[in-house]
């Protein structure tokens, strides 16, 4: 497999934004081209080579050093794989709608918002906000599957309206905020207050720290839905997918603060 | 011809291209699978008077299915896509949305699609929701048993095939269904196929037209052994019985294979329980754009 690497000549001193740094834009240009391209604009212009010494031709790869002030790592991207060494900083993933992108660390605040499909893997915790509509904007992550390895911060998932988060650690307070569809699915549960303004969607754990008062208990379910989610991730996440849901999950419908149809659903 | 002393008749079958659509039922056992298949599948034995050729592809294992369900496969058959969109609204509506745990997916990965859960999700009175889960889309129906699940589109071809069939003719009336009774079972191992009447078999083969208005079709009164002698019978001294399977696919090879397996299985059994004769049913070749010939067929 071809591919681009991208190593840092020095640790940052500056955030740069490397939106549109992804394995399809190298392709379609010349790696001094790519060496030339602006990352960031202070008192004077930074590009590329400035930062990071390139190798390799490019292809359906890109290998990047990364640094929690690299912002934008694989926002764009429109397929072929990306794999961040180290953290990643704000924006990684926004707007992606193809391919894989991995990230060897954590990621900042708005990771995947406006993302469209494809994978993202964070081995670390991810950032506020994460798969969270910009502001001005009427969607957060709207389809793709995100996995986060560790925690995430808070309002996870807000305005989002399709799509899956997989959190192995906590899912952060507030998650689900004002959400529209999708999933988010957290391994060891939510901290207080997930779904405030939650319209539509599915939140997935084992435990919530604090319910909101506008959620209503319906009871132990066995839903068919759930095999579907558990069938989908296997076939998304292969090796890294989470143990199936069991059988019968604890519904809580809301938030009845608006039209109450989203549910938590509690696996323990 | 003669295939283990049954005459094979030099002729063919005459059938029609349709519309055809397949979904999986998946329940919390097979029994109630088949049951809600089974239910659907129902008044769908021909077009002409049922608005739709349904019946029963196979079972699928739960490793196979969206939901890791015992499921079965239907297929339904119409005269076009807007022909089979009614019937597949109501079919699910009152079949499998009312059927125990049964839950209704798409069974046919086509390009074409038709809209399954326009109709059934809407009995949710607005708390149905849907779940997008990478490309395809569930609507959760909530019902008095939990959520009715149904994908919300399913696959369509126009390239489907009605109306493939055999004529077995014997002399021996119970022997001759327990002949065609085999075939049919070996059918059942084609996929793609149904053969959606009784058991699949059909023992009152008709004709184009009746001396009666409005009746657009009648008796086949040349294969009616009691008529023998009495009209321009097909039927020679000694038949006392003739069994049709018709034959439906979703491709015309699957129907090939499928009218392949059937005279297969007969000639197999031959004339040990009264089978004497197979032919097929045509319209002299002017109505129908697939022509299946025995002789092709029996090779």
């Amino acid at each position: 497999m071809s591919g681009l690497t991208l190593r840092l000549r020095a640790p940052l001193v500056e955030r740069i934004d490397l939106s549109g740094i992804t394995p399809h834009a190298a392709v379609a240009q010349d790696v001094d081209a790519l060496r030339r391209t602006v990352v960031a604009n202070g008192s004077r212009a930074v590009t590329l080579g400035d930062v990071y010494f390139v190798s390799g031709t490019p292809g359906d790869h890109l290998e990047i050093e990364g640094s929690a002030r690299a912002d934008g790592l694989g926002a764009g991207m429109n397929g072929g794989t990306m794999t961040v060494e180290g953290d990643a900083g704000d924006d990684a993933a926004r707007g992606m709608r193809k391919g894989r992108l991995e990230i060897r660390g954590r990621a900042g605040v708005h990771l995947a918002s406006g993302m469209k499909g494809g994978l993202v893997v964070v081995s670390g915790d991810a950032g506020d906000l994460l798969g969270a509509a910009r502001p001005g904007e009427r969607f957060g992550l709207s389809g793709g599957t995100v996995l986060v390895g560790g925690d995430s911060g808070q309002r996870t998932g807000d305005r989002m309206r399709r799509g899956t988060i997989l959190i192995r650690g906590m899912a952060g307070p507030a998650a689900g905020s004002r959400m529209m569809g999708g999933t988010i699915w957290t391994e060891r549960g939510f901290r207080a207050g997930p779904g405030p303004l939650l319209r539509r969607g599915t939140l997935i754990g084992p435990s919530v720290e604090h319910l909101l008062p506008t959620f209503t208990d319906c009871g132990w379910h066995d839903m068919v839905v759930l095999r579907l989610l558990s069938r989908y991730m296997t076939a998304t996440l292969g090796s890294l997918a989470p143990p199936p849901l069991p059988e019968k999950v604890r519904r809580f419908a809301g938030d009845l603060a608006t039209i109450g149809k989203g549910e938590i659903l509690l696996t323990v | 011809m003669k295939v283990n002393g049954v005459a094979i008749d030099d002729t063919f079958a005459e059938a029609f291209g349709m519309s055809a659509t397949g979904l999986v039922i998946t329940a919390d056992s097979m029994k109630w699978a088949r049951i809600a298949a089974e239910t659907m599948c129902g008044f769908g034995t021909s077009v002409i008077g049922c608005g739709a050729e349904c019946g029963i592809d196979c079972e699928v294992a739960p490793a196979e299915t969206p939901d890791g369900r015992p499921g079965i496969r239907v297929l339904i058959f119409g005269f076009s896509p807007d022909a089979l969109l009614p019937q597949l609204r109501n079919r699910v509506g009152q079949c499998v949305l009312t059927s125990p745990g049964s839950a209704c997916y798409n069974g046919l990965v086509s390009d074409k699609t038709l809209a399954l859960s326009a109709g059934p999700r809407f009995f949710g009175d607005g708390w149905q929701t849907s779940k997008r889960l990478g490309s395809h889309r569930y609507w959760r129906v909530p019902v008095m048993d939990g959520e009715f699940v149904i994908e919300d589109k399913c696959g369509l071809t126009t390239d489907g095939v009605g109306g493939g069939n055999l004529l077995l003719i014997g002399t021996d009336r119970a022997g001759l269904l327990e002949t065609t009774e085999a075939a049919v079972e070996a059918i059942t191992k084609v996929p793609d196929v149904i053969t959606p009447f009784p058991g699949g078999i059909v023992r009152s083969g008709s004709k184009v037209g009746s001396k009666y208005k409005g009746a657009v079709a009648s008796t086949n009164d040349a294969f009616c052994p009691t008529l023998r002698g009495a009209t321009k019978s097909e039927l020679a001294p000694g038949t006392i019985s003739v069994l049709e399977i018709v034959i439906d696919g979703l491709t015309s090879k699957a129907v090939a294979d499928a009218m392949r397996a059937g005279l297969t299985a007969a000639t197999a059994i031959g004339t040990s329980k009264g089978l004497t004769r197979i032919s097929a049913g045509n319209y002299g070749g002017k109505l129908g754009q697939h022509h299946y010939h025995l002789k092709d067929l029996v090779a």
